[in-house]
């Protein structure tokens, strides 16, 4: 135990330099904001601070960057609460019970649980982390080509289950990336592929290219598609003495709290967008167990103090399959993924070893970050509320400026913003047809990953596909991926009869 | 909506078919020794059966869900603002760099407001002024972006 310890104090020791700091709360405020701001998600926000991290060392740019997606998972729940607008889907939750608590004139409890809440998840989350991490990146050194090939082709299925409406839609999106992803040059021949001769092609479609379009200036058409009326509702901000929670409070919330966290981080280790799923299973469970479900819905404390751990923990215990493995399993860490190979960090296995002070610097940051977050979120709460004052129609505008401004940097180069429009029409295109975009931008990270994998496990094999199912962990692997792609048959076979119109609703 | 659902499934299987037949042109190899072409053709076929599978399922009425929970809508009204706004995002970048970034960005910010309805010239000339002076301030002044001078040479 001391031993993780050890380098997680010297950790501390990089995370509370002067940069570092700045960097963290860069981060923490962007990420609020980002949180805070409907139609910004934390894709489309870490993807546009990407260009502003050039110029810092690996360690400081993913500081910032880990820092806007903890962030923005404190900052979507105050919107949820004080005017029943989440800022980013991991907050749809917390709107049910946590709105009705504003309502009742009790915002400040609500917003003080969620702020104590995340804090106590994401501090339990970082200590898993810590204690996790490393055993796991050990037995991962024995990870070959057929393991991670099968551990990804499981992360596209699962993920293509868990998103949107429709699996085969799902599916067909993953394959569209992986196709993209294919652009450029091979990595095992060294051929062009499908550049017709256009040099910037050479290096492949620019990932963040691909995500700001589709989950930034998709969101944006999205809105201006839509009436942009300001924002009339009341905003019920608290004063700062109305911020403390009840003994009753505190004394409800606390096993909610661990319960969510719990949920979380295990829910974070499998792929998917753990945050939102999080949120889901933590409300589910707060009602089932609580003595009273009936206040559910009206304002139970329960239902806001344990989403809103789950989601916080979630963020955390998604780094363990990036750092550990060097596969995301969604795309906000998809989205970090790329980050750390522009900085020249590959992580997976190794990086524990290779890039110590990296390590243990981000996740000695995360729990500053969190502290930070928490001293954050609750003094500011009405300047987070405001900002939504903003009219939407002076909004957007600002928000286009600056995904063309930030895609022009990664490369200096127009292509990319040629690229970036395409995929926002795109984007806003698939929402309409209810088509996601999380599998494509994932398979467009990992889709060279995945192709390295199948040809040196051919390679290795001498062609023979068995090399898939002979070797155990690439079997167990694939078995969960068949198991997940007959889930929709299961449910067609096993769904039950017709119910009526009311017992329709009521489930 | 099944109409049109099913042009998107088409057009899925086409990207998939052209992706597989300009993959066909590429060295494929063998399973042991996979030329470049091999995965993207595989991916294509893939692409092909799904795109074949989510037409049946349409076909045959399967794919209940999307149809219920696809937001297949577009706003009467407000959908006229979406290819004035496109369309000037496609001008801006069209003219980056013979511009430059502080006039093209003003320019945008400036037809941008007025599609989306911010008419007062009082309001949004010193809104896209500002705007851009501040962005031009983080990104060539502190943060030593090359962003283009275009003819106006700053």
């Amino acid at each position: 135990m001391l031993d993780s310890l050890q380098p997680l104090i010297s950790g501390f020791g990089i995370a509370t330099t002067m940069q570092n700091l700045f960097y963290c709360l860069m981060g923490a405020i962007v990420g609020t904001l980002v949180g805070v701001l409907p139609g910004l998600g934390p894709i489309a926000g870490i993807a546009l601070l990407i260009p502003a991290t050039f110029g810092l060392n690996p360690t400081s740019a993913i500081i910032m960057l880990a820092g806007i997606y903890y962030g923005a998972m404190y900052g979507g729940s105050t919107t949820s609460i004080l005017l029943n607008v989440p800022g980013e889907t991991a907050s749809v939750i917390t709107c049910i019970d946590g709105y009705q608590m504003a309502q009742k004139g009790r915002a400040g409890p609500a917003l003080a649980m969620c702020a104590i809440g995340s804090f106590i998840a994401g501090t339990i989350g970082i200590f898993g982390l810590v204690f996790l991490a490393p055993p796991l990146a050990e037995a991962a050194l024995a990870f070959g080509p057929p393991e991670y090939f099968s551990l990804m082709v499981f992360g596209f299925i699962v993920l293509s289950n868990v998103t949107g409406t429709s699996l085969i839609k799902a599916l067909m999106m993953a394959v569209v990336g992986l196709i993209i992803g294919t652009i450029g040059i091979d990595p095992v021949t060294g051929n062009e592929r499908f550049t017709f001769g256009s040099v910037p092609l050479l290096s492949g479609v620019e990932f963040v290219a691909v995500a700001i379009g589709l989950f930034g200036i998709g969101e944006v058409l999205v809105n201006v598609e839509k009436p942009l009326d300001m924002l009339k509702a009341k905003v019920l901000v608290p004063r700062l003495r109305e911020l403390y929670p009840t003994f009753q409070d505190l004394k409800r919330s606390i096993v909610a709290i661990l319960r969510g966290t719990g949920i979380g981080f295990g829910v974070g280790l499998v792929p998917g967008p753990a945050p939102v799923i999080a949120t889901y299973a933590s409300y589910i469970t707060e009602k089932k167990v609580s003595k009273h479900p009936e206040e559910f819905g009206k304002g139970a404390i329960e239902g806001v103090a344990g989403p809103e751990s789950a989601n916080n923990s979630a963020c955390q215990s998604a780094f363990i399959p990036l750092f550990v493995l060097g596969i995301p399993f969604a795309p906000p860490t998809a989205i970090l993924l790329g980050a750390l190979l522009i900085h020249g960090v590959n992580p997976g296995p190794m990086l524990i070893g290779q890039h110590p002070q990296l390590f243990w610097g981000v996740i000695a940051s995360m729990y500053i970050g969190n502290f930070i977050l928490l001293l954050l979120n609750l003094p500011f709460v009405p300047f987070f509320a405001n900002i939504l004052r903003i009219p939407k129609k002076i909004l957007l505008p600002l928000v286009i400026l600056f995904c063309i401004t930030g895609m022009y940097t990664v490369n200096n180069s127009v292509f990319d913003i040629w690229v970036m429009l395409l995929f926002g029409g795109l984007g806003f295109l698939m929402r309409k047809w209810a088509y996601e975009g999380a599998p494509l931008l994932l398979a467009l990270v990992l889709g060279p990953k995945l192709e390295v994998a199948f040809r040196q496990s051919l390679m290795i094999s001498h062609g023979d596909f068995g090399i898939f199912v002979n070797r155990p962990v690439s079997m167990v692997f694939l078995l969960a991926t068949v198991l997940f792609l007959l889930v929709p048959v299961f449910r067609i076979l096993f769904k039950p009869k017709k119910k009526g119109r009311s017992e329709k609703f009521e489930s | 909506m099944k109409k049109s659902e099913a042009i998107t499934g088409i057009i899925l299987f086409l990207f998939g078919g052209i992706t597989a037949v300009f993959s066909l042109r590429m060295p494929i190899g063998t399973f042991r020794m996979a030329g470049s072409g091999l995965f993207p053709l595989c991916l294509g076929l893939l692409l092909m059966a799904l795109s074949g599978l989510l037409l049946l399922t349409i076909y045959f009425g399967g794919e209940r869900i999307t149809e219920e929970k696809a937001k297949i809508v577009f706003i009467p009204g407000y959908v006229k603002q979406i290819l004035p706004f496109f369309a000037t995002l496609v001008l801006a970048t069209l003219f980056f760099k013979e511009l430059g970034y502080p006039l093209t960005s003003f320019l945008l910010l400036l037809s941008l407001l007025r599609i989306l309805g911010v008419n007062r010239w009082t309001t949004n000339v010193p809104l896209s002024l500002v705007t851009v002076g501040a962005s031009y301030l983080l990104f060539v002044k502190w943060l030593q972006i090359p962003l283009p001078k275009g003819w106006i040479g700053f």
